[in-house]
């Protein structure tokens, strides 16, 4: 078990010692960054069978629970680290002159984000965050172009917002209940965080933490940083970022808040952002933006699917996360090279057609065209939503439908380019190697996924089962509180 | 290993083949073979067609979402899948000898055009064996798909087109998921079975909303009003054959999803309860009107249209509207009649297209205004667009007044004075449109271009002629499709119609054998009565009454524009595109949504959002 | 034999056909001619002139499509005839009723713009323009007269028609029950029959601009037989329906001669319409009437 905290620790040492490294060797700190990624990802591989059995508890600090730093691993965070770790080790940045600087930015942010899935308390979840939201900012600026400072600043600002927010939130479950440890809150949620209080503070820390998962309105940063980082920044934040994000708020709607006003303020948010993101990606004229506010679109519908009460949400949602983690990345490396205006684009099939048919694929899964992995996501979405039998369930299942139709239709537009006949007059970029190899071999899990639909779909019920069933939360954590009663 | 099993591997080894042989000299023909194959393996399934056997199921099946999606075969399945193989083997036949040749020499990938040709059969024929409401859809979605590619392959103006039909597509696609989820929601199983012991006790709203969702869905892949303005342009722009192809079958497939739905599993008799308030009129009505309306706006449509493609590509959205009709109107004649009207309008319409890419391939143009007098250079061709669009305008003796009379009798059987009318009026614009179509054409003067022009090469000349002894023959016998027709009858639970080989028995009924025999011996006496007369001598076309001038090869002396001025005159103002202004009205209605949309995003200042939530939220909390 | 009969039968019918569509454009010449103060041609002139047209020896093929067009053009109608009951012979009646009539008689109609499209004469193009242009003016309310009819008799067979108005007498005339739709199907009567004052299409008086453009010899002669069989049909048909068809020669012939010489009488009074004004009254008119009498026979 104590591997698990390697997941953590490691990525942030040695982003510590990179530069010290670097003194000694610049091939070592070239390689070590990866090198300690790949290592990382292999413990949490490691780990994963032992997991499916019992969810694992750690105390960290030599505290018991609530004092203590607590570490909860169960399938479902354990997946979203091994998802930032090994996100990270793929898209790992590669720029020349800064390398240094961003290669401890992402072993920086690979382990806070493992750190924050793995947390099982609000105080660390929201270290961790804030920690997070740091090392993106570097990211981001790390182009040094003018746009991307003044992308970054927005950024700032609307994240500053957040984490106040969240923090108020956090301070309002504290003041309820006297204590931050999940387990705990678990717990004590019924009886004190059932109440006015309780959904304030959730909508404080739904619309804190959601600044990072694109939740409307706090994405106003969105298309700006992904139009101005470089791609593999913008990969990572949507690709990888966001989904930590909605993994706090899903555990927090797990755990600690009940109230059924908390799944409609999400399923009106998720409409919302659906609706605003594909309209707008309708218009946007080049490829990052386009991506950008479709990726605000795909979230929107995270957080729809989250709205759904019981088992049937989670797993939806996990599904439709799990499919945006494999198809975001791919896409955004892809526009790459065929960033700025969509119509210099006219003929880029030509000269690199292999991206240009990877583009086509995962297009098609985006919009969710059967039989790829993005059609079942979709249904795993809307089937339970149109059981529930209520009027804003079903006018969400309009926006999404309505929403794919215009996302097939500017995707498409994007498609139609590319293999036109008429090259445009500038000649085209080809994909880097890496870049391409990597989105490649992304997209080609999204095609093995569409052999293994079965397994995948049981496991990830499996997954979903596990992270719903807040007895076993607790009695992992803290058996002995169970038996003594709370400690005040 | 099952028939179906059988057919579907050969399918998929078609598209295989075409991907890595369309290129080679004896590529097309290979795959031309394949697709023989595969109407074999269909043949082996004949019981289907003939009600000696109910169900071929494919022993391929795989359990998704604790469903288990399964493909079979029935009647139903069996006669649509005759005729895509058939319209797929004629078309890669035409596009084997040197039209494939002209066109890979022009820059096309044959590659591509075959294996996009082939991947239109083998998803259309995955759709056609569908076994429950999600395997439909997916193979909805693959037939969707399949279909933009090929309209694709041209490239330029096509792309628009083609990407006017994926958002026309997809858009209903997403109605027909949204049906298709919803009945899940009702009945809690996509098994079609379950639908239909669910179906009588749905709840009247619940069943308006299904049959809104999934019509709509199915209506855009048929194009009938007011999803019909995608299909022309995009099947006119299909390479050659392709045309034929897609002109011929594509949008069947709607009309096949919407039998097995809303006519099989929902039931037509659902529809007549459901009323429409304040009006006469139920969701049946409602059917049958949208149908006759699909029949004569698009019919009319392509009366004004100059290219010859074109013009095709219009009549077939109207003749949907025959097929549809009879099919709602539900009673063993306008079933059939619809039924078979797919038929007979698959096998000339892929005729007519053939000759049109043939007047091309050897003018080089297909604008009505461009071309006359290719009769004496094209006999053939001619034959064949003769024989094509009697069919079309559907006179006797050929399958399409077969069809047609069936629909039409039904109507009068179910009294319905202003459906039979619409129809007819759809007819007789038929009558006029195609009359314009192989005058300007085949008719007239011939142009000094064009004086060079031979006969299509037999690689064309020999599927346009075996279709038009399709034409012909089922004109002669229609009992030969009726047995197939009256098989689906019996597998979708509408009464079966009584027939013999050369018709309808029944009293006031029709046989064909006789009725074409004496217009044949009729054509004899008419000969005979000709040669009675004295010989004639043929003069050269310039050899003409021209009011005291003499004529030169360079005068134009051919009546070809604006081909009825009189009708155009009283007619005319009433061409207004509303639904042109219809569509352009909710692209911007979108657009400017959207425009709001990236201002939000761009302008707005997202921290007083913020702002304003948290005071929002903090005052909740102390109040 | 019933087969052998039948068969005689088919070969009288046309025959029959062409003799009284004969008298009947005698009748019509006459009629002309009398309003027009005229004595008229003599009574074997119809023949005459097919005698005439068929061995003149200046005959003008303008190719295979002209020949064929005039072969269709009779061939069909000839066919169409033996769809016809009259008295003592119903032909092919039970084969295919009466919408199939309708259809096969447009067999001869496209014929015949077949055979003038070949002539490559752009007024001959027009003229056929014109002439489908009237058809589609007059086939949308007649299409109300043959659906009416068959939904008062219950059958679209036309020998069953006039069986039935037969046994039940006058008072089941078409005429009598549904007395405007047979009104309508006076009114586009002269239209069927390409007369007087729908005949700009034929353009008789200026040839240059009609069908008849490049018709010499028999090519004309063919064209004059089908006049003959239109005269009769149109006749025979609005006899059937409305006025109770007949048993015998004698009731039967002086019907469908009342028929086509009423509308021919009244149409010489009138000025010929230009194509739209046709379309523009035959949908204004015997359209409303059509519709109003369906209505009726309807409820």
């Amino acid at each position: 078990m104590n591997l698990l905290v390697l997941m953590i620790a490691l990525p942030l040492l040695t982003a510590f010692l990179l530069s010290s490294i670097n003194r000694i060797s610049t091939l070592a700190a070239r390689w070590i960054g990866p090198l300690v990624l790949l290592a990382t990802a292999v413990i949490g591989l490691s780990v994963w069978p032992q997991l499916g059995a019992a969810p694992l508890a750690l105390q960290w600090g030599g505290f018991q629970a609530p004092l203590g730093i607590t570490l909860y691993a169960d399938q479902f965070a354990l997946l979203f680290a091994l998802a930032m770790t090994i996100g990270t080790l793929l898209l790992w940045p590669r720029s020349a002159e800064n390398q240094l600087r961003s290669s401890s930015l992402a072993l920086l942010l690979a382990g806070t984000g493992s750190g924050l899935a793995l947390s099982g308390d609000l105080f660390n979840i929201y270290v961790f965050y804030e920690l997070m939201t740091v090392v993106s900012y570097g990211l981001i600026a790390g182009r040094g172009t003018s746009g991307s400072f003044a992308s970054t600043l927005r950024y700032l600002v609307i994240s500053g917002f957040g984490a106040a927010l969240a923090l108020a939130g956090i301070a309002l479950v504290y003041q309820a209940t006297g204590t931050l440890n999940l387990a705990q809150l678990a717990q004590l949620a019924p009886e004190k965080l059932n109440n006015l209080q309780g959904f304030a503070a959730f909508v404080l820390m739904l619309i804190g933490f959601g600044v990072k998962a694109e939740l409307f309105p706090v994405n106003m940063w969105v298309p700006e940083v992904y139009a101005t980082a470089s791609s593999r920044v913008s990969a990572l934040l949507a690709g990888v970022v966001s989904k930590l994000a909605l993994l706090i708020i899903m555990r927090l709607l797990i755990l600690v808040f009940h109230q059924p006003e908390a799944l409609t303020v999400l399923l009106v948010l998720g409409i919302l952002g659906v609706a605003s993101g594909e309209l707008a990606a309708w218009r946007a004229r080049d490829l990052n933006r386009m991506l950008a506010f479709s990726s605000i679109g795909q979230l929107g519908v995270m957080f729809i699917a989250l709205s759904i009460p019981g088992n049937a949400g989670i797993f939806a949602a996990l599904a439709v996360m799990v499919h945006h983690l494999f198809l975001k990345p791919s896409m955004f490396l892809l526009a790459e090279r065929w960033g700025g205006s969509i119509e210099k684009l006219a003929g880029a099939a030509r000269t690199s057609p292999i991206a240009a048919a990877l583009f086509v694929l995962l297009a098609l899964s985006l919009i969710g065209v059967p039989p790829l992995p993005g059609f079942w996501a979709k249904l795993l979405v809307i089937m339970p939503m149109l059981a529930l039998d209520q009027p804003l369930y079903y006018l969400a299942v309009f926006v999404m439908l309505a929403a794919a139709s215009l996302e097939a239709n500017y995707l498409f537009r994007v498609v139609m380019k590319l293999y036109d006949k008429q090259p445009a007059a500038t000649s085209h970029k080809v994909h880097a190697t890496a870049d391409l190899a990597t989105a490649l071999f992304l997209g080609g899990g999204l095609i093995a996924a569409v052999f293994m639909l079965v397994p995948l779909a049981d496991r990830l019920d499996s997954i979903a089962a596990q992270a719903t069933d807040v007895s076993t939360y607790i009695q992992t954590v803290a058996p002995q509180q169970l038996q003594s009663g709370r400690v005040q | 290993m099952t028939a179906l099993d059988t057919l579907l591997l050969i399918s998929a080894i078609t598209v295989g083949v075409a991907l890595l042989a369309g290129n080679w000299r004896v590529g097309g023909w290979l795959v031309t073979i394949l697709y023989a194959l595969q109407g074999a393996a269909l043949l082996m399934m004949s019981g289907l067609g003939y009600s000696t056997l109910t169900v071929v199921q494919s022993s391929f099946s795989i359990e998704v979402l604790s469903e288990q999606l399964l493909w079979r075969f029935d009647a139903l399945s069996w006669f649509f899948a005759l005729i895509t193989i058939g319209a797929g083997l004629f078309s890669s036949w035409f596009a084997s000898g040197e039209w494939g040749e002209r066109y890979r020499d022009n820059g096309g990938s044959l590659r591509l055009f075959h294996g996009a040709l082939a991947l239109n059969v083998f998803t259309m024929l995955v759709l056609l064996a569908s076994g429950d409401l999600l395997t439909l859809f997916i193979g909805w979605e693959l037939v969707s798909w399949a279909s933009f590619l090929i309209m694709a392959l041209a490239g330029g103006k096509a792309f628009g087109y083609a990407m006017r039909y994926i958002s026309y597509a997809f858009a209903g696609a997403m109605a027909l998921l949204g049906g298709l989820l919803l009945i899940y929601a009702e009945v809690g199983s996509f098994d079609f079975q379950s639908l239909k012991e669910a179906a009588p006790q749905m709840q009247a709203s619940t069943l308006w909303l299904l049959v809104v969702l999934l019509t709509s869905g199915f209506g855009v892949k048929m194009a009938i009003l007011p999803f019909h303005l995608w299909q022309a342009k995009a099947y006119a722009q299909t390479p050659g054959p392709g045309a034929a192809f897609l002109g011929a079958i594509s949008s069947r497939m709607g009309l096949f999803a919407f039998i097995v739905v809303v006519v099989q599993l929902i039931g037509i008799s659902r529809l007549v309860e459901m009323e429409i308030p304040f009006t006469f009129l139920d969701a049946q009505d409602l059917l049958a009107w949208i149908a006759v309306f699909t029949i004569i706006i698009p019919t009319y449509i392509a009366l004004r249209q100059h290219d010859a493609r074109r013009l095709l590509a219009w009549h077939g959205v109207g003749q949907t509207g025959y097929m549809l009709l009879g099919i709602v109107i539900a009673n063993d004649l306008g079933s059939a009649g619809g039924l078979m009207h797919v038929f007979n309008y698959a096998s000339y319409q892929a005729m007519l297209f053939m000759v049109v890419v043939a007047v091309i391939h050897r003018t080089g143009t297909s604008d009505l205004n461009k071309l006359g007098g290719l009769f004496t250079r094209m006999p053939l061709s001619y034959l064949a667009m003769l024989i094509g669009i009697i069919g079309l305008a559907g006179l006797p003796p050929m399958n399409g007044f077969v069809s047609k009379w069936l629909i039409y009798r039904s109507l009068i059987v179910d009294g319905s004075p202003l459906l039979f009318l619409g129809a007819v009026i759809g007819t007789l614009g038929t009558i006029l449109s195609v009359y314009k179509l192989i005058h300007n054409i085949f008719l007239g003067q011939l142009r000094v271009e064009h004086v060079a022009v031979r006969e299509a090469p037999l690689s064309m000349v020999i599927p346009m002629m075996a279709l038009a002894v399709i034409v012909f023959v089922t004109g002669y016998f229609p009992g030969l499709v009726l047995d197939w027709t009256s098989a689906v009858q019996a597998s979708i639970g509408i009464p079966v119609l009584a027939h013999h080989l050369g018709g309808v028995s029944m009293k006031g009924g029709l046989d064909m054998i006789w009725i074409v025999s004496v217009l044949l011996i009729g054509f004899g006496f008419g000969t005979l009565v000709f040669f009675l007369g004295g010989r004639s001598r043929r003069v050269h076309q310039l050899d003409n009454y021209a009011g005291g001038h003499f004529l030169t090869a360079e005068t134009r002396y051919h009546y070809s524009d604006n081909f009825y001025p009189g009708l155009m005159h009283l007619i005319g103002p009433w061409y207004r595109n509303s639904f042109e202004w219809l569509e352009r009205g909710v692209i911007s209605a979108v657009d400017t949504l959207s425009t709001a949309m990236q201002g939000l995003y761009r302008n707005a200042h997202p921290s007083y959002l913020l702002l304003a939530a948290v005071v929002f939220a903090l005052s909740w909390v102390i109040v | 034999m019933h087969f052998l009969e039948l068969l005689v039968e088919l070969l009288l019918m046309p025959i029959l056909a062409f003799v009284i569509g004969l008298a009947m454009v005698l009748m019509m010449r006459r009629i002309g001619a009398r309003i027009q103060r005229r004595v008229g041609p003599p009574v074997l002139q119809p023949i005459y002139d097919i005698i005439k047209l068929y061995s003149k020896d200046t005959q003008i093929s303008h190719g295979l499509m002209h020949e064929i067009g005039i072969i269709m053009a009779v061939g069909g109608y000839i066919a169409a005839e033996t769809l016809l009951p009259v008295p003592g012979l119903d032909g092919l009646a039970d084969k295919g009723g009466a919408v199939t009539l309708a259809y096969m008689l447009m067999i001869p109609a496209l014929g015949m713009a077949l055979g003038v499209g070949q002539c490559a004469n752009p007024n001959g193009s027009i003229g056929i323009s014109r002439a489908l242009t009237a058809m589609l003016a007059y086939d949308i309310p007649f299409i109300l007269v043959i659906f009416g009819a068959s939904y008062v008799y219950g059958t679209t067979n036309l020998a069953e028609m006039i069986s039935i108005q037969q046994q039940q007498g006058v008072s089941s005339w078409g005429i009598v029950q549904m007395p405007l739709l047979a009104l309508t199907a006076l009114l586009i009567l002269p239209a069927i029959m390409g007369k007087h004052p729908f005949e700009i299409y034929v353009a008789p008086a200026e040839i240059a601009t009609g069908p008849m453009v490049e018709m010499s010899g028999k090519f004309m002669g063919g064209l004059f037989v089908m006049q003959c069989f239109q005269l009769y049909t149109a006749g025979v048909i609005f006899t059937t329906l409305f006025l109770g068809g007949g048993v015998y020669w004698i009731t039967f012939l002086p019907k469908i001669f009342l028929v086509v010489a009423i509308p021919m009488s009244v149409a010489y009074l009138f000025p010929r319409y230009r194509t739209e004004d046709v379309l523009r009254l035959m949908w204004k008119w015997p359209m409303l009437l059509g519709l109003i009498g369906l209505a009726v026979v309807m409820k």
